[in-house]
Order: C-alpha cells, then structure tokens, then sequence
C-alpha cells in the first residue's frame, strides 16, 4: 500500500522595508546603481562604530507586527548574530532573537477564493548585508545595501502545497504594498525567503527531516524549490534513492534543483547576544494607537466586499485589488454614488486599458472619480448613448478637459426637424410680434430666440435656432 | 580529567578564524579549567537561574527618543577606501566567493 | 618645565602670554621622546600638531595624549594592535571632535594592552610599557602608555578607556589620577571597543581638578552613541568645592581587612595599613566613613564574571577585524584563508586565548551556565552597590594589592587565587559606575591608590569628595621621579 504523503511547509520571508535612513545608521536607504555612495561608517563597520536605531522602522515594524495579529513587545531589544562573510562587515548582523517585535500572530489570505490562515512564529526587524557582485575570479562589495531595514516574519510549518505558500506570500507583498511598508518589489531582490521543507503522512506525522532552502527570491523560484524538494524528499524517502537528513540547502536557478550547503552537524552557531549598544526602546500604548490608525483597509478585506457586498465578479475584485491605487479609486466612485457594477467595468475595462497604454499610474489619470461620475451620471439619464461615453472618456484625456464641456457641448439640441417643429409651433403663438417683427420691430428677432431657449432649458443650437427662426419669419 | 581537549580549543578557534599555536591551545585548556572552576561557585548562588541577566551598564536606561528617519552624506569613496588593500573602481574585492550571506 | 603645571596654571599663562602654544608643544615631544626611549610609552609621536590658538577654554593651546584605541582623523589610530597596525580613520571619535573644538592639541597616541584587552601594559604592539617611577616595574593596563606618559609630565592629562579596571589601576600604578565617569556620560562612538557594555571612556590627570575639566569637555549626549545621556545640567568643574558636610563614605571589610588573605606580601601589608591611615585622615576631616560586610561568595565571583562577560563581547566586537577594508590584508587563496590569516597574525597570542573562551562562553550550549549566569550574577553585584549608594556618597577601597608588580611577574593568565584586592574596580564597570582613583601613598619608593566609586549619574558629588581627600595629601600633581 502506498503511503499518503503532503509537504509541509514553513516560511521566513525576508521583506525590505521603505525608508529614508538605514535601520541602524544614517546611510541612505536607496538604491543605486552607484556602488558605495549611500552608506554611513556604520555600515562598513569601521572600528569604533555604534548602531543608531531608525524611529520609523520600529514603527513600521510594529505596524507590521499589528496587522499580523501579533503579541507586540513592550521593550525594542536587539540580539547580534554571529557569522563570518565578506557581506557582513560586522561579522555579526544586528536582528531580534530575545525579543522579537511581535510573536504568536496570524494573517488570513485567500487561495482561489477559499480564506485560509497562516500562523505567524514571529516577526523581527533586523539588517540587511552588502551585495557582492561577482566577477571571474573575485567578488567586489556593494556596501549600499548594508544596513537597509528588513522586516522577517517567520510562519509556523502551515502550508500544506507549493500554492499555499505562493498565495500566502502574495496576499504578504500586497499587504507591504498598501500598508506602504515596503514596495516589496521581487525583481529587485526586496523580497527574499528561507523555505523549510518536510513530507508528512496522513496522521500529520513528520516522515523525513526538515530541510532549509536558504535566501530564494523570486515567487516563481520558492515555488520550483517546494516542486523540487517534494519530489526529491518523496523519491528519496518512498524509493531510499538518498538519505535524508536535516540540512541547509539553496536553490539553483539554472538546474532548477536544489543543493545542499552544509548538513546539521555543521549548522553554524550564531552564539546570539543581546546588543549591550542599543538600550530598550519602549513601545507605548499612545505609539501602538498611532501606528494602528495608518493602517488602511487591507486587499483581502477589500476584496470579500468587492465579492460579497457589491458583487462584483472574481475576475473584476481581483483586478480591482491588485493595487491600492486602483482600489483606492474604486472605492472613491463608490463613495460618490457610481453604481457599484458599473464602476467596476469602467475601471478595469477603460481606466486600466488606458493606464497599461505608457504604464502610467491611476494616481496620475486625469479622469478622476468626479469626472467619471459625470460621465456615467449621463448615460444614466440617458443624455448619451455608451458609445457618446467612451468618445467623451477619450476626448477629456486627450484636451485634458473636464468631461462636463463635452456632455454640455452633446446636450444641445441641434436635431433641426425637432427645432422647426418647435419654432413653428412658437410663431403661431405669437403672430402679433410676428406682424410687429415684419413692420420694422427687428429687435423682437431676439425676443424669439429667447422663447426657444426657454422652451429647451437653454439647449436649443444658437446657430440653428437663429437659421431657422429667420426663415420661418420671413416666410 | 578536564572535560576540555585540544581538538575542541581548535575547533572553537578555527570558527573564529584564528589559528592557535600548541602552545597557545594548551594555555586555553588551563584558562578553561580555571574558569570553569569559578563558574562553578555561581552556579552554587541560591535562585540564580530566576535573576534577569544584565545586558546593559545602565539597566534602567529607557532611551526617550529614537533617531529621526534621515540620512546622512555618504563620504567620499576615497576616504571609504583609502585603507583597503584590494579594491577596483568603487568597490573592495576579495577573492570570489560563492552565493549570497550564508546565514 | 611647564608641562608639570595644573590646566588651570597653564592657560593663566597662556592667556598672559607668559608662555606659548608652542612652547609647550615643543616640550611635550621633547619629553615624549625621552619617555619613548626610557619607557616605550608611544604607539605613535605627532611631529607637528596642529595648533588652533588659546581661547576662553581652559583645554585650548595645550597638549595631551590619546590612547591608541581612539579614532583621530588623519592620524595612525592602531588600538595598539598588528591588524590596524597601518589605520588611519577618515573620522574622528565624538570625544575627540569634542576636545579639537576646545582647541586642545594631540601631540601622541599612547601605547595600550591591545584592544584594552591586558591589565599588565606588556601586550601593546609597540612592546612592553615601563613605569616611570621604576623601569623594572609595570605601570598595569591597559591604558599603559597614557597612565605613563601624565605621571612623567609630557603633558596635563591624557585619554584612556576603561572596561575593567584600565584607567584606574595604571594611575594608581603612576601615582596620577585616573577617573571614568558614568556609563554613557561621554561618547564611546570612534573608540575601539572592547567589551561594549563595560566600555567607559575617561582620563588620566595629576589632580582631581584636571580630571573634571577634560571631561567636562568630553561629555555629552551624542547622536552616534544611543548609550549617552544629557548631562548638560552637569558641570564638574564648577562642582568641586571642597565641601564634604554629610558626606559618607564607605569601605568592604572582606577587601580591607588584613586576615582576608593567606601569608600577605610585606607590599600587601604595608598598602592596606596606609589605607586605614588615610580612612582615619579622612575621618578626622568631617568625612563619615563606615565599615561594610559584603558576602565573600559574591565578590568572589567577580573576576569570572568579568572574564566571562568581556571575554564574550571581545570576540563579538573584534569579528570586523577581517583585513578586508582595513587593516593588512591577510595572504592565502580564498576570502577565508585570507581572514584566517590577518587575525592569526593580527593577534597576539593573549588576545586570541580570550576570544576563544569569549566564545565558547557563548555557545548555544554553554550559554545558560557561563555566559548568562555571568550576566545574572552581574545584575546582583550591582544591586549590592545600588543598596550602598542609598546609603553612602561612595565607596572607597585601595586599588591592588600593593604598588606596580615586577615586570618578570606577568599576570596576564587567568590564575587562581586572583584576590578581590586586584578585581575589585570591575564592580564599576558592572554598574557604570562614577569612579575615580586618586594616589595616596608610597610604599618602596613606590606610589599606591585608592578609589572612590559612587552612585550613575552622581559624578559631581564624587569628584567633590576625591578633591577634598587629595587635598589632605602630599600627592597632587606629583611626577614621577625615576629611582
């Protein structure tokens, strides 16, 4: 009988965080394509330096801690971490072992619309290390990166796939993204995650040892290595083609394989110890309602609105929480009164059509929510036809002109039966200033114009009105 | 016997990449036995494992405030460098190693 | 000779021109180069120190010495050891900053035990430091050179660190006056560390006075170190008055009393009975002193703790030493061989021994029982002198056990039967404690010490009574006459 066998799966997602400053230094939180010119002495660890903890990382990393549902710390406390590599000029990195900022905490997301949730060990704000470009045969250090802030959240082994642990990973960078935490931004290397990976059966019973894939970054990478160590782990334990043992291994992208770093009887001991150079930092209950206050309405929540409240479709809520400026305007027509469906095509079909043209952003679009209204508000009253729309919707970017100039400009009336008809009807009732008019009164002219433009609330074409009015009068 | 051997003395140095001489090896293997010793009579100290280990000189220090979020001039690349022996353009090199940090 | 003169004495003259910058520049090298060949005093001699003229402040126009641990802009900064043997910073330690901005002059940078770690001065990179008053004897450690240089007159005061005992034991051992002021009080930012949470910066003078200008000058909340406090409310100088009306003072029975220790030296002896001499002095002077018991068991511990607290934070603090953006690069084929190679040669034999239990006292498994209970048994010493200082201005206590030891007699092993006498002065490292050791006596033609240690933040009081006890004695800016 074949065993039943599921992956289980922990992360450490390492996230860059959005500064101005570095974490413990004043050096530039930047990137550069300039190698060592955003960096303070600290970040090269020239003898004699000392860390100088950045007030707006603790916040963010509290804000992070909070929307992870964490037990927040009362006391900032720091722990040095001890290894040796040409990337940490330290030779310790500065990270929270004794006292992270927050433990015990969850975070729901969604994996093809079912809400699933991931339990989180803790969260630690800690240093990032220099970047090493490497030649033929050297290596040269960056130290622009040293020192720029990263928040790591360590999750409990709670993901039972490769798509799990994607999905949980994605509602993650989305919510950095709409907290503005971080850009986590995979191309360029914001995003990192140490992968721990093991098999268990159907009893939920571990059936081979834990093994770390160290530092994979990039969504589709962590996925490859959980494909690969599943079947590695699977194979090797169903078939006794290797055997298993606890040990660290990376992710090689171009063999798309695992390989094994070292085994647990090298683990390194990183000999932790409180950093005596950073005295504790108290985290008030007046700083924890502050930091709460910013944080805006997460993209899960959004979305189970989008779905349940205003039932939009999957595909529509999805589009709609891809970013938080997009959704953020969304919500904005709502509050305004668009109807709910109606907004949503707009924004996904038109708006984002017109915004993936030059990549630009919703931020920058000239149709606002305001102007949006005016244009829908007019097919509503049936004013315009939906093909008027979209000719007014592509006029008002192009002239960069409010859509309520051409909706005026389409509103007149310039259908010349209609006017004649009007007009006709306008002099028979009123043949004694006809008569007066004829006699040499040349200024009642303008007294039946007037009577049109009363008749049409002002709508009646000028030009036209006047060409007709002349004819029927001197008829 | 002491429960510390040579290997473990040169183990422990090599993972702080330093290199010991005999000699040197066998004057920590004392210092050890001498230290264990006095680590013995804390150990005796009624209720030690219930005191809160004191990390910092000012144990009652809280500091108030936390630096503002900004930066600072980089210096001049030549002062960053200027006691590196092997550099190219604005960069140190060493010798090439493989992978990212190792931690 | 000008040199010997007070701060107070030298800028009164530089201020009526009796002397010049230069005057007292030109003698400070002249004898730094006579101390250098006598006693080895020297990481480095400054040929031509940059003057910024006489001002307002006391410090301006005149000369000092920098311990070698100390970042100097543009100047060889070596913290006495082979791995920055060539360094020289692009920046200048905030006390430093500090001291240009009173337009005092660096004229040299002091031999230390490397790293501040050795309390012997037989460890620095230039070799063995001498003490003045006897070449065949030690001036202790670390701060070696600075103790020796101040007791010889080069000039008023110089810098030191102190972690364990490095400021205050040498300037017993010089017959100066050596005081580390509250943790925090000034900068370490650009001082090599050593054990960062025991890590004081400080200064050697030759009286009491002196000591409270420099660092006056020195302190200050600084934006680079989170550990500094303001003390802007606090001015030592002004402080000090004499005045000791209800001062209370005390000293550890299980330190001073003679039957502590099994066959005592003659030195020991004799030091312990000039002591109680000058507690009786002090006594006769209006100051209360009283006789406490502190558990033997517990002071017994101090030397492990210390050992193992700063043995640990050493290794730590000296993993940037690598060779790779500073210091001599280290040969061999990988990145690691080459590290391997700077920091075995880099090192000496002693500093290497310590990391290596530094380390091992850290390990995962040894953690609890070494290096954590060493941390839990620093927090009850400390808690003992707190209950002290509700009720006494200070503790005061002989520093050593006698005067400076033979040079052949190197103690630099952790050996049994190390006496509370010799680890006493950690305990002010433990607590960040205000501490100041003044001289008090000779013995063999030699001077001795005795120490004032008091509550965090209470520098003022202590220096006041430091100054009133150095006043009932012959010792004040004494120099070392060469036997």
């Amino acid at each position: 009988m074949e065993e039943k066998l599921h992956v289980v799966i922990g992360l450490e997602m390492h996230c860059e965080l959005k500064s101005n400053s570095k974490v413990f230094s004043t050096g530039k939180n930047s990137y550069s394509d300039t190698a060592n010119e955003n960096i303070s002495p600290v970040d090269m660890a020239f003898p004699g330096i000392l860390p100088v903890l950045n007030k707006y990382s603790v916040e963010e990393a509290c804000k992070m801690a909070s929307i992870l549902h964490c037990d927040i710390t009362k006391y900032m406390l720091f722990d040095r971490k001890h290894y040796f590599y040409p990337d940490l000029p330290k030779g310790y990195q500065i990270t929270q072992c004794t006292r992270p900022v927050g433990i015990n905490g969850y975070i729901e997301y969604d994996l093809s619309n079912e809400i699933k949730r991931a339990d989180i060990t803790d969260i630690h704000l800690e240093e990032d290390a220099a970047a090493l470009d490497h030649m033929h045969n050297t290596s040269t250090i960056d130290y622009n990166r040293a020192g720029v802030p990263l928040l790591e959240v360590v999750t409990e082994p709670c993901f039972r796939s490769a798509e799990e642990a994607i999905a949980f990973l994605e509602n993650m960078i989305k919510i950095y993204q709409y907290t503005n935490i971080s850009d986590a931004d995979t191309k360029r290397g914001q995003v990192r995650c140490d992968v721990n990976i093991s098999l268990a059966n159907e009893n939920n019973e571990y059936v081979t040892p834990r093994v770390e894939v160290k530092n994979v970054n990039s969504l589709s990478n962590i996925y490859n290595t959980i494909k690969y160590e599943e079947k590695r782990q699977k194979n090797a334990y169903l078939n006794h083609t290797e055997e298993l043992v606890q040990e660290t291994r990376r992710y090689d992208e171009e063999s798309n394989t695992t390989i094994r770093m070292r085994t647990k009887v090298d683990a390194i001991d990183y000999k932790y110890f409180v950093e005596p150079n950073i005295p504790p930092y108290e985290i008030s209950s007046d700083l924890l309602d502050k930091i709460t206050k910013e944080i805006p309405e997460l993209p899960l929540s959004r979305k189970q609105r989008y779905l349940n409240e205003y039932n939009l479709t999957l595909e529509d809520a999805n589009t709609l929480i891809k970013n938080k400026e997009i959704s953020d305007y969304y919500d904005e027509c709502i509050k305004l009164g668009i109807d709910k469906i109606q907004a949503a095509n707009w924004v996904t079909v038109n708006i984002l059509g017109e915004l993936n043209k030059d990549n630009s952003s919703i931020k920058d679009f000239y149709i606002t929510p305001i102007y949006l209204k005016q244009i829908i508000d007019s097919i509503n009253n049936n004013t315009i036809s939906s093909k008027q729309a979209k000719e007014i919707f592509n006029k008002s970017i192009v002239d960069k002109k409010e859509p309520k100039e051409y909706l005026k400009e389409n509103a007149q009336i310039s259908d010349e039966s209609y006017l004649r008809d009007l007009i006709n009807k306008i002099v028979e009732n009123n043949l004694e200033q006809k008569q007066a008019y004829l006699n040499g009164r040349t200024n009642l002219f303008d007294y039946f114009v007037g009577q049109v433009m009363k008749e049409t609330k002002g709508k009646a074409n000028p030009n036209m009105t006047k060409e007709i009015l002349n004819e029927v009068l001197n008829k | 016997m002491s429960k510390f051997t040579k290997e473990m003395v040169d183990s422990y140095a090599d993972k702080l990449l330093i290199g010991l001489t005999d000699e040197e090896n066998k004057m920590v293997l004392d210092e050890f036995d001498v230290i264990d010793k006095d680590i013995d009579i804390i150990n005796t100290i009624d209720g030690i494992e219930n005191i809160k280990p004191m990390t910092h000189a000012l144990d009652y220090q809280v500091i108030e405030n936390l630096r503002d979020d900004i930066p600072s001039i980089s210096p001049n690349i030549d002062d960053l460098l200027s006691n590196a022996k092997s550099k190219i353009g604005r960069e140190i090199e060493v010798p090439k190693v493989v992978g990212e940090t190792n931690a | 000779m000008l040199n010997h003169l007070s701060i107070e004495e030298l800028h009164q003259k530089l201020i009526k021109k009796e002397i010049t910058v230069e005057d007292l520049v030109n003698e400070s090298i002249k004898l730094s180069k006579e101390l250098q060949d006598s006693c080895n005093a020297f990481d480095f001699i400054i040929e031509n120190p940059k003057n910024y003229g006489v001002t307002d402040n006391l410090l301006s126009g005149i000369p000092y010495g920098v311990k070698a641990n100390y970042s100097t802009k543009n100047i060889l900064s070596s913290g006495s050891s082979n791995t920055l043997k060539d360094y020289v910073p692009f920046f200048d330690a905030t006390a430093i900053k500090k001291l240009n901005d009173a337009h005092a002059i660096i004229v040299n940078k002091t031999a230390m035990d490397e790293f501040g770690m050795g309390g012997t001065g037989t460890t620095c990179r230039t070799g063995t430091v001498k003490n003045p008053w006897d070449n065949t004897r030690m001036t202790a450690g670390s701060s070696a050179g600075s103790a020796c240089a101040v007791a010889y007159g080069v000039y008023p005061y110089a810098l030191g660190t102190d972690t364990g005992d490095s400021i205050r034991k040498p300037a017993a051992y010089c017959g100066i006056v050596g005081y580390k002021p509250t943790y925090g009080m000034i900068s370490r930012y650009g001082v090599f560390p050593f054990a960062s949470s025991l890590d004081h910066c400080g200064v050697l003078t030759r009286n009491v006075k002196d000591a409270a200008i420099v660092v006056d000058n020195m302190k200050g909340i600084d934006e680079n170190d989170m550990t500094t406090w303001n003390s802007s409310n606090i001015n030592l100088y002004k402080s000090i008055t004499g005045e000791v009306n209800n001062k209370k003072l005390c000293y550890i029975k299980e330190i001073c009393d003679i039957s502590n220790y099994d066959n005592p030296s003659d030195e020991l002896v004799s030091h312990l009975n000039n002591f109680k001499e000058k507690i009786e002095l002090i006594r006769s002077n209006g100051i209360e002193v009283d006789e406490v018991s502190i558990d033997k068991k517990l002071l017994n511990t101090v030397a492990s703790v210390y050992v193992v607290l700063s043995c640990a934070e050493a290794t730590s603090n000296m993993s940037n030493l690598t060779g790779i953006i500073f210091g001599p690069k280290g040969e061999g084929e990988g990145v690691f061989d080459q590290i391997k190679d700077h920091r075995t040669k880099g090192f000496s034999p002693l500093i290497k021994r310590r990391f290596v239990i530094g380390s091992y006292v850290l390990q995962r498994e040894n953690q609890e029982r070494y290096f954590k209970n060493a941390q839990r048994v620093r927090r009850l010493i400390v808690d003992e002198w707190d209950k002290l200082f509700k009720k006494y201005d200070g503790v005061i206590l002989p520093v050593g056990s006698g005067p400076a030891k033979k040079l052949d007699d190197d103690s630099n092993t952790l050996a049994n039967g190390t006496t509370i006498l010799e680890e006493h002065l950690q305990i002010g490292n433990f607590g960040g404690f205000p501490s100041i050791t003044i001289p008090d006596g000779f013995i063999n033609n030699l001077p001795v010490g005795l120490n004032i240690t008091g509550k965090r933040y209470d520098d003022a009081n202590v220096l006041n009574i430091a100054y009133k006890i150095e006043s009932l004695m012959d010792y004040k800016n004494q120099i070392a006459e060469r036997k």
